[in-house]
């Protein structure tokens, strides 16, 4: 009983993401780091793009990138989600906050270990990069993570995650795991798949769900 | 009377029938969310929902706001403080309890 007492507790949390607001809002922002980073590979070296001004202009890519993310979600929040299964608001809740950043800090504590072991591993077998395999999995687990925490509804998530470590595998594999090489690549790859599982995500809720009658509170 | 069944008979009876302890259950993990998300959340018919949601405002544990979204009518629905103490100290309880 008392799991099923946290699992309506934890339904909120999953509610945010019922329409894949927020999968389209981190393909979005992935897509604009592979367009900033395409950019700065076709500018020749000496061009103003590839100096320190370089940075703030991929700050104007990614900033917008990320702004559209937010208001356009938004906007599908307003004008789609809360009509059809309802408005929920989000309230500081100081335990979970908490609870958030010691998962975050302990995340990447566990994540940034396992980087600096694999550099160490990499040194003595310079064959494969270790540290780009492990970044390339960083990528993969973090769209694990979503799914576990806030898609567990949508089953067919699970398989696009095995897309998306196929996908990974074969994009890093030809370079030796050389992340650094093919980041570009990846980031395109990664923002894609993020933004298609979102786009799914709505079209399957908008398909589930019907907008309720006007007053009918 | 053993501890667990005193355990049991003192706990809260507003918040211990299913329907109003998924309310309540749902209502403590956002800071307020309208009638509509409960509807789709609990799969109650609107009578019931309405029925369980005014006996959570007589108790004191729930406060209902009747509002407007642009035109359309919303209902708004957030857990009082005395609501989230209560909703506290009976999961306490259901913990001693079982």
């Amino acid at each position: 009983m008392k799991d099923e007492i946290q699992n309506y507790m934890d339904r909120p949390k999953r509610y945010d993401n019922i329409d894949g607001t927020g999968e389209m809002g981190m393909g979005l922002m992935m897509l604009a780091f592979a367009l900033s980073g395409c950019l700065n590979a076709i500018l020749p070296d000496n061009h103003w793009w590839n100096t320190i001004g370089g940075v703030l202009v991929m700050y104007a890519v990614l900033i917008p990138a990320l702004c559209l993310g937010y208001w356009g979600g938004k906007a599908i929040k307003k004008h789609i989600t809360w009509p059809r299964t309802g408005y929920v608001a989000y309230g500081p809740n100081r335990r979970s906050r908490w609870i958030a950043a010691a998962t975050v800090c302990l995340v990447a504590a566990v994540i940034g270990g396992g980087l600096v072991c694999l550099m160490l591993l990499a040194r003595r077998h310079g064959a494969i990069s270790l540290l780009g395999i492990g970044t390339l999995a960083v990528y993969a687990a973090t769209y694990g993570f979503w799914i576990f925490f806030l898609g567990r509804g949508h089953s067919w998530k699970w398989g696009v995650l095995v897309f998306m470590t196929i996908g990974l595998l074969a994009i890093g594999l030809p370079v030796g795991g050389d992340y650094f090489k093919v980041w570009r690549q990846v980031a395109l790859f990664v923002g894609l798949v993020w933004l298609a599982s979102g786009a799914a995500t709505l079209y399957l809720y908008l398909r589930h769900t019907q907008p309720p009658a006007q007053g009918a509170e | 009377m053993t501890g667990q069944l005193r355990a049991i008979s003192e706990l809260d009876r507003v918040i211990h029938e299913p329907g109003r302890l998924m309310i309540v259950a749902l209502l403590a993990a956002v800071k307020e969310c309208d009638f509509v998300y409960l509807l789709h959340e609990t799969e109650m018919n609107k009578g019931n929902l309405s029925s369980h949601l005014a006996r959570l405002e007589e108790a004191g544990y729930v406060e209902i706001e009747k509002t407007y979204r642009g035109k359309v009518p919303q209902t708004l629905l957030r857990l009082t403080r005395a609501g989230r103490v209560a909703f506290d100290q009976y999961r306490k309880g259901l913990k001693t309890a079982f």
